[in-house]
């Protein structure tokens, strides 16, 4: 597994699918709209400058709703977006910190949706992977496919989870 | 017209004032100076900043009058302030780093985590049966940690200077009675359990909390794997061992089976040893397993598994013939009832019946029955980042039955115990676990209080020193219990233990001196058994683990020094027991190349002490190779003791040595995933 399989593509796709993610704290419409806000920046601008920024926003907006799942989970995505992108950068090993916070935080909300969060642990794995290979590659592998496939069977829709999972047996085959 | 004027200034005013940026910057520091990425916002609003390299901040807001505004960065205590945002000018923030919460911190002392137990996983499965010398054997693999002695003759676990009867096993928090698959006398046993059971095993080497008793030296609690999420059909096949097992995933559940057969008839021809088998081992076990996911917080896990052995072998004028049963389930649910409460439930079922044929003597017949039912619940409340709480209740029910020739005896008694356990912060970096364990034995009618408490000291990530003392407890084995005509008080044991440990993210480093007086060991009076026995086993364990050196490479190295002596059983005065060596010293490495993986080991043992002499010292050395010839293919291959040493595992009264029943031990086995979507995970257990 080599960091090349998360290319800058990768961005894309979390963005393409925040639509459909937004379905699920529908109920948080001006919320939604912030976070919205908050994300469409990047696509304008992706440097590591761009992304603290953007997850620093999104934490202000959790401390608007500190009981809310949504910004949450947009701030472990974002963090691991960043990560996945820039394994050895001075601000990775924080951002990680960021998403494990954010992790536990959703672990204790009682109406997050487990499909996400198995998500964003499987993606957890997965950067943990990019950052080191050789050493993480066997330990991760498989909780990494067993995270997607329990948040696929939670939520077949989910599309995140479906492409997070093809990027990593695209990166499997490759070895 | 004035009026007109004075009301659209007055207006206009407002509104401009309603439009207007208020300015607001400042540093953030901490004792170490300027801090970097702190973000610092107007709660409630967009409006924030992250500090730069020199800690300066800089944002405008549209908010006006009184306003909070808060500066977050991991790792340290939130800082707020509220006052009219006019004012949050030059300031001058100071951010106090945050003390790690009970959450964060793992305190590790005298404890060997593999798989998740923790956070982060150490070693996996894989790992385990790849470790030099165990061939598979979750029980061989553990004896790399320091603390463990080689006792060749049955390679059970024999920890700091204890029996091997003062480890215990707990699986899912139930208690197994019987943890070994048995074998003839001096026939190594293997561990009854496969590594690829669990996701989490957390060996204690002693001062473990109130949760675990019985048990006077060690316990090694193991966790199973979570349900399973998707189907899986594997076989493996050995020139000793034949297996198949699978596993049906459902939406919230999944049902795992696993069928092995273990027959030394054919590698016995192809590689002779030295005993004069009848009937060569050979071991049937079946093992299922039901996982339930009921909801998000709550599980349910049922294991069940059975093994039947049978073996003989013609020894000393007699043709000694050996068959055993051993049952065990158990079922568990925890869940987690909101608010930081846990609840965990369980029942675990354990029985054995072995019958052996020309034990002794020829002619005679030995038949041994024992059972346990352990029963269990628990409640853990977090009450606070620095403060948890544990309660909890369990009951062994055991019965036993012992027939040779035409004596014997029977016997039932149940164990009550109840447990409390807290954990809490003192002050930043400084942790104390106190619990309490009490217990009454039935048979007897006595109780008996323990007191333990771990005091740890975790300054940073990488160090951390701990300190703990307990009494645990054990009842004597059923044997002496009859003897000693249902008097025999349980047996107790003090221990204390400095641990000091250091670890980056590729070395560890632990070193751990401990102390253990033992009481009221049953001791032979009289043909009696009394509670008259005591002991002391001291010494110091030392670990080195490191990945640093060379890429995929891994060392380790452990040393184990002890200095045991304990007057019990038939001992006439207190001496070392046979089982103990005064030094042990292990060298492992595992090196990753492409497909394949090799490993090494070199273990040494100092003699044992025995009334008619002391064994020569133990040596092997140990080659392994695993190759990952297929995403769905793995071989594996070892051979113990390669310099072909005949080590000496016992001194009889007449002289005469007693060794392992061969020199080299070779394995090669097959694992196959017929039905996998997962690339090198093996699909039986």
């Amino acid at each position: 597994m080599t960091s090349r399989i998360f290319s800058r593509r990768l961005l894309a796709v979390v963005l393409t699918v925040f639509a459909s993610f937004s379905l699920v704290w529908a109920q948080d419409v001006p919320m939604g709209v912030l976070i919205g806000e908050s994300l469409s920046k990047l696509q304008q601008d992706s440097s590591p400058e761009a992304f603290r920024n953007c997850v620093a926003e999104l934490k202000r907006i959790d401390a608007m709703a500190p009981g809310s799942a949504a910004p949450k989970y947009y701030i472990a995505l974002q963090s691991l977006n960043f990560a996945v992108m820039n394994p050895h950068a001075e601000q990775t090993e924080g951002l990680i910190a960021e998403a494990e916070q954010a992790i536990s935080q959703l672990e204790e909300i009682k109406d997050a949706d487990q499909s996400d969060l198995c998500t964003l642990k499987g993606f957890l794995y997965m950067v943990r992977i990019v950052q080191d290979p050789a050493r993480n590659g066997q330990r991760y592998y498989l909780d990494v496919m067993d995270y997607y496939e329990k948040a696929l069977k939670l939520n077949p829709d989910n599309a995140l989870a479906r492409q997070l999972q093809e990027k990593f047996y695209e990166g499997m085959r490759q070895q | 017209m004035k009026q007109f004027f004075a009301s659209l200034f007055l207006a206009l005013t407002a509104l401009c004032g309603a439009f207007a940026q208020t300015p607001i910057h400042g540093t953030v520091t901490d004792a170490q100076g300027p801090l970097t990425g702190v973000n610092v916002f107007v709660v409630g609003t967009l409006d924030g900043g992250i500090t730069d390299s020199l800690g300066r901040f800089s944002f405008t807001t549209n908010r006006t009058g009184v306003q909070t505004l808060r500066a977050v960065l991991l790792g340290y205590e939130e800082y707020e302030m509220t006052a009219d945002v006019a004012t949050f000018r030059n300031m001058e923030i100071r951010l106090r780093e945050k003390a790690a919460s009970l959450d964060e911190v793992v305190v590790t002392a005298s404890t060997y985590s593999i798989g998740k137990s923790s956070q982060i996983k150490t070693l996996d499965a894989l790992d385990v049966v790849m470790s030099g010398n165990s061939c598979g054997d979750l029980v061989a693999a553990l004896q790399v940690l320091p603390g463990t002695a080689v006792v060749g003759e049955n390679g059970k676990l024999y920890v700091r200077g204890g029996e091997s009867e003062e480890c215990q096993t707990f699986v899912n928090g139930m208690h197994v009675l019987v943890p070994y698959s048995t074998n003839v006398e001096g026939q190594s046993q293997r561990g009854r359990f496969s590594p690829f059971l669990f996701k989490g095993m957390s060996f204690s080497l002693g001062g473990y909390g109130g949760e675990y008793g019985q048990a006077l030296s060690s316990v090694l609690p193991m966790e199973t794997t979570d349900v399973a999420s998707s189907d899986k059909l594997g076989v493996s096949a050995s020139l000793l061992d034949w297996n198949v097992g699978g596993t049906k995933a459902f939406r919230q559940s999944s049902l795992s089976f696993n069928a092995a057969l273990t027959d030394l008839g054919l590698y016995t021809k192809l590689f002779p040893d030295r005993c004069d088998w009848t009937l060569p081992y050979r071991k049937l076990a079946g093992e299922a397993q039901y996982k339930w996911e009921l909801s998000a917080n709550s599980v349910l896990k049922t294991y069940a598994g059975y093994d039947w052995t049978s073996v003989g072998m013609r020894t000393e004028g007699r043709n000694l013939s050996m068959n055993e049963h051993n049952v065990y389930a158990n079922a568990t649910l925890r869940t987690r009832i909101g608010q930081g409460c846990t609840l965990f439930a369980g029942v675990a079922e354990s029985a054995v019946i072995s019958d052996i044929d020309d034990a002794l003597a020829a002619g005679d017949r030995y038949h041994n029955t024992r059972n346990e039912v352990h029963l269990k619940a628990e409640l853990q409340q977090r009450f606070s980042p620095q403060f948890k709480f544990s309660a909890g209740v369990e009951d062994y029910l055991r019965g036993s039955g012992k027939q040779y020739n035409e004596t014997g005896y029977t016997l039932s008694y149940h164990l009550l115990a109840a447990h409390v356990d807290a954990q809490l912060r003192i002050v930043p970096r400084l942790f104390l676990n106190v619990s309490a364990r009490g217990e009454r034995l039935s048979y007897n009618r006595e109780w008996l209080l323990m007191p333990r408490a771990t005091l740890s000291f975790v300054p940073n990530t990488r160090f951390q020193a701990s300190v703990m003392a307990g009494r645990y407890s054990q009842t004597p084995e059923d044997d002496y219990i009859a003897r000693g005509q249902f008097r025999l008080r349980q047996s107790t044991a003090d221990h204390l233990i400095l641990s000091m440990q250091y670890a980056t993210a590729r070395t560890l480093v632990r070193i751990e001196p401990y102390y253990k007086w033992y009481h009221r060991l049953p001791l032979l009076s009289d043909g009696v058994y009394t509670a008259e026995g005591y002991g002391y086993s001291r010494g110091v364990d030392v670990y080195l683990e490191d990945s640093s050196l060379l890429k995929n490479l891994t060392l380790t190295a452990s040393y184990s020094f002890n200095d045991s002596k304990r007057l019990y059983l038939d001992y006439a005065s207190p001496r070392t027991p046979e089982y103990a060596s005064r030094h042990n010293f292990r060298l492992t490495a595992k090196y990753g190349f492409g497909k394949f993986i090799v490993g090494l080991a070199e273990t040494y043992a100092s003699g044992r002490e025995y009334a008619a002499g002391t064994t020569p010292c133990y040596n092997s050395l140990d080659a392994n190779v695993t190759w990952l010839a297929h995403p769905k293919v793995i071989v594996y291959a070892s051979l113990n003791n390669l310099l072909g040493r005949t080590n000496v595992y016992r001194i009889n009264p007449d002289g005469t040595q007693v060794g392992a029943t061969r020199d080299r031990f070779f394995y090669i086995g097959i694992f196959v995933s017929l039905k996998n979507n997962k690339a090198y995970d093996i699909s039986n257990f």
